[in-house]
């Protein structure tokens, strides 16, 4: 089998608090291949925010070892580790997270600022437009957040995402704020990206949701099992 | 991957922060606004005074580095000197001695050559002073054995070569003297502006009474020239205002011949003084000093322009307190904005970068701000006081007061920017995960 896209192995971390220090990850394992499409589904408070965030490189582990496309990403400092969320990530979340000030295609614009700087005027506005075209709102490029529907602004935070052409789509309780129907649809756009071979992590408490992804994991006591199986099995 | 820089990335999302925050820009801008302006009004103030200072004090003492040197008045002193500095171009001798030109026999228009608007010294003054400077109580008995006419009394200044190199007299209208042709009878007149103002309102005869002379010539009025000096002046080639009068004569009464060198003529100035103290001149009465009078004062003016400067800085501080106190409130409203920056790979530079831009954005606008009210304000000031008192007739907002309003404000968004920069590059990633 090729090489995983990300593998993670005996991930642990601890959640130091005002209260006594909490084990949160005791030794999580997980390979995401090209394409794939990964459900984490776990109780309130379980620690799937925190295992996105230490995939998304946002936090490092205690201990386990972090692979990405092979190589040992595990102790990245954070310049490198900005410069790899740039090109490698695009990220969801539960709040769509839109600068009001800015119109969709702004507010999509905004992940191709790097490290180097920022894409040329007319290469970037193309880019965008594919993106916003690629969920199906390019006519909204230019209002403002405000005056678009939740469904609108969780599809401009897709577009957000998927700007870079991301290797890796992380996805936190994405569809949170939404219906069930304009959920569907999202739910549906972030699938679409695994057809150009981008893997897709989607943490989420909706089993209907997860069920629409390749693999469904449950994570319980700190580690990762196939939902529905008992950890320790 | 055609990518702009990293400063291009911050000035253009610096700008949609404050086209975001009008209010609150708004703010921090009327905070630093006197600030930025007291350090405009201070340097236009400075760099007025030193114009008005410094203008005429290469006229009237010398450019920096001239030397001077006074040749006493003893023997035949100033023949000697006049003769080594015959044809020299690097060394000027200049005799002061007092002309009245127009009717004789009278007592003139501006009596002691003093100015023709009142100031100086009238006929009716309580004190009188001679040619030499010495002034005396009481009313000049000169004056009260005339009667008032139609002649003008001035100083003369008479040259052995063009001494504009050392004092750069401002041409006015007509032409310098010529020093290259042949001298004539009829001595060549430049005058200053004062003396000229004279001219043009008095009709006065074309007869020269020159103090020490036994016979009066009839002088030619070739140009006009702005010496600084206030009171009425001529200047005429040595050679020719020495046709009327012998050296001697024009040396004593004058308290001996003033001399001008350049920095460079040493050889001239030595070989001057071995040949007066050859003739019997004591080496110590001949005084030479080197001119620096524009760098003494351009020195007390840096004094005070720091002082006020110092005071400006304190105000602006004022103003840095008010854009950190505003940028720091931004700052904790922004902190998601901050950490979704950073999640989709924004450096933690570039984000400092960001907040920095945005203040020195503001400060740039603060200082357009303050550098408009100042130009505006000087005009309206030119408008009431211009030609008052010491104001010069035209005042132009100077460009360096603009620059300094612009480091100024460039200065203050750095420092009232720099803590919030910091505390944006430190927002944690993962506050948009738990949002």
């Amino acid at each position: 089998m090729n090489t995983p896209l990300l593998q993670l192995t005996g991930i642990t971390k601890t959640l130091k608090g005002q209260t006594a220090p909490r084990d949160i990850l005791t030794g999580v394992d997980l390979a995401v291949h090209s394409g794939e499409s990964v459900a984490i589904l776990g109780r309130s408070g379980s620690g799937k925010s925190t295992l996105l965030s230490l995939i998304g490189l946002f936090d490092r582990p205690d201990g386990g070892e972090y692979l990405l496309g092979g190589r040992d990403i595990t102790r990245l400092p954070e310049r490198k580790a900005a410069a790899l969320r740039s090109a490698e990530f695009g990220f969801v979340f539960q709040r769509f997270f839109l600068l009001k000030h800015l119109t969709a295609a702004q507010n999509v614009a905004m992940a191709l600022v790097n490290g180097q700087g920022w894409l040329g005027g007319r290469r970037r506005r193309a880019t965008v437009m594919a993106a916003l075209e690629q969920v199906g709102i390019a006519h909204l490029a230019k209002h403002r957040p405000p005056r678009l529907s939740g469904g609108e602004q969780q599809r401009v935070a897709i577009a957000r995402a998927l700007v870079r052409e991301p290797r890796i789509l992380l996805a936190d309780e994405p569809t949170g704020a939404l219906d069930t129907e304009t959920g569907q649809l999202v739910i549906e756009a972030l699938r679409s990206a695994t057809d150009r071979g981008c893997g897709l992590i989607l943490v989420t408490h909706d089993r209907d949701h997860a069920d629409r992804m390749g693999r469904v994991l449950q994570l319980v006591d700190g580690v990762l099992a196939p939902a529905g199986a008992r950890v320790g099995a | 991957m055609a990518l702009s820089g990293r400063f291009r990335s911050s000035l253009v999302i610096g700008l949609q922060g404050i086209r975001a925050r009008k209010m609150r820009t708004l703010l921090s801008m009327v905070s630093l606004f006197l600030g930025v302006l007291a350090v405009v009004v201070v340097q236009a103030g400075a760099e007025l005074a030193a114009a008005a200072a410094l203008a005429d004090v290469e006229l009237r003492e010398g450019k920096d580095g001239t030397v001077q040197m006074f040749v006493p008045s003893e023997g035949a002193a100033g023949t000697i000197a006049m003769d080594t500095l015959k044809g020299r171009k690097d060394a000027v001798g200049v005799i002061s001695t007092g002309a009245i030109i127009g009717e004789p026999g009278v007592t003139p228009i501006n009596p002691h050559a003093a100015p023709f608007d009142g100031r100086g010294r009238g006929p009716d003054s309580d004190y009188y002073c001679d040619s030499s400077g010495y002034c005396f109580p009481g009313r000049d008995p000169k004056l009260a054995a005339t009667s008032p006419g139609q002649a003008i009394e001035l100083g003369l200044s008479g040259m052995t070569g063009d001494v504009r190199q050392f004092r750069p007299y401002r041409p006015v209208s007509g032409q310098w003297l010529d020093f290259d042709s042949a001298p004539s009878l009829s001595p060549r007149l430049v005058l200053n502006k004062e003396a000229a103002k004279g001219f043009g309102r008095y009709r006065v005869p074309a007869e020269m009474r020159i103090e020490g002379a036994p016979v009066n010539p009839t002088p030619r009025i070739i140009g006009v020239v702005d010496d600084g000096d206030e009171q009425p002046r001529a200047y005429v080639r040595a050679d020719e205002l020495l046709t009327w009068m012998p050296t001697t004569v024009a040396n004593q009464r004058n308290g001996g011949l003033q001399v001008l060198l350049a920095p460079t003529a040493t050889e001239i100035e030595q070989i001057l003084k071995s040949r007066l103290v050859a003739n019997g001149v004591a080496a110590d009465h001949m005084e030479s000093r080197v001119i620096n009078s524009k760098e003494q004062i351009a020195s007390q003016l840096a004094l005070m322009r720091w002082v006020f400067l110092g005071m400006a800085g304190l105000v602006l501080l004022i103003g840095v307190a008010g854009i950190l106190n505003v940028g720091l409130a931004t700052v904790g409203e922004r902190v998601e904005e901050f950490a979704l920056r950073r999640a989709v790979g924004t450096p933690r530079s570039l984000l400092a970068g960001i907040v920095l831009a945005e203040t020195l954005l503001t400060g740039l606008l603060t200082s357009a701000a303050a550098i408009g009210f100042g130009v505006l304000g000087l005009k309206v000031l030119g408008s009431v006081l211009a030609g008052r008192g010491p104001f010069p007739q035209q005042l132009d907002f100077p460009w360096q007061a603009g620059v300094a309003g612009v480091v100024a404000g460039l200065i203050a968004g750095l420092l009232g920017g720099l803590i919030p920069a910091i505390r944006a590059a430190r927002v944690p990633i993962a506050t948009v995960m738990r949002a």
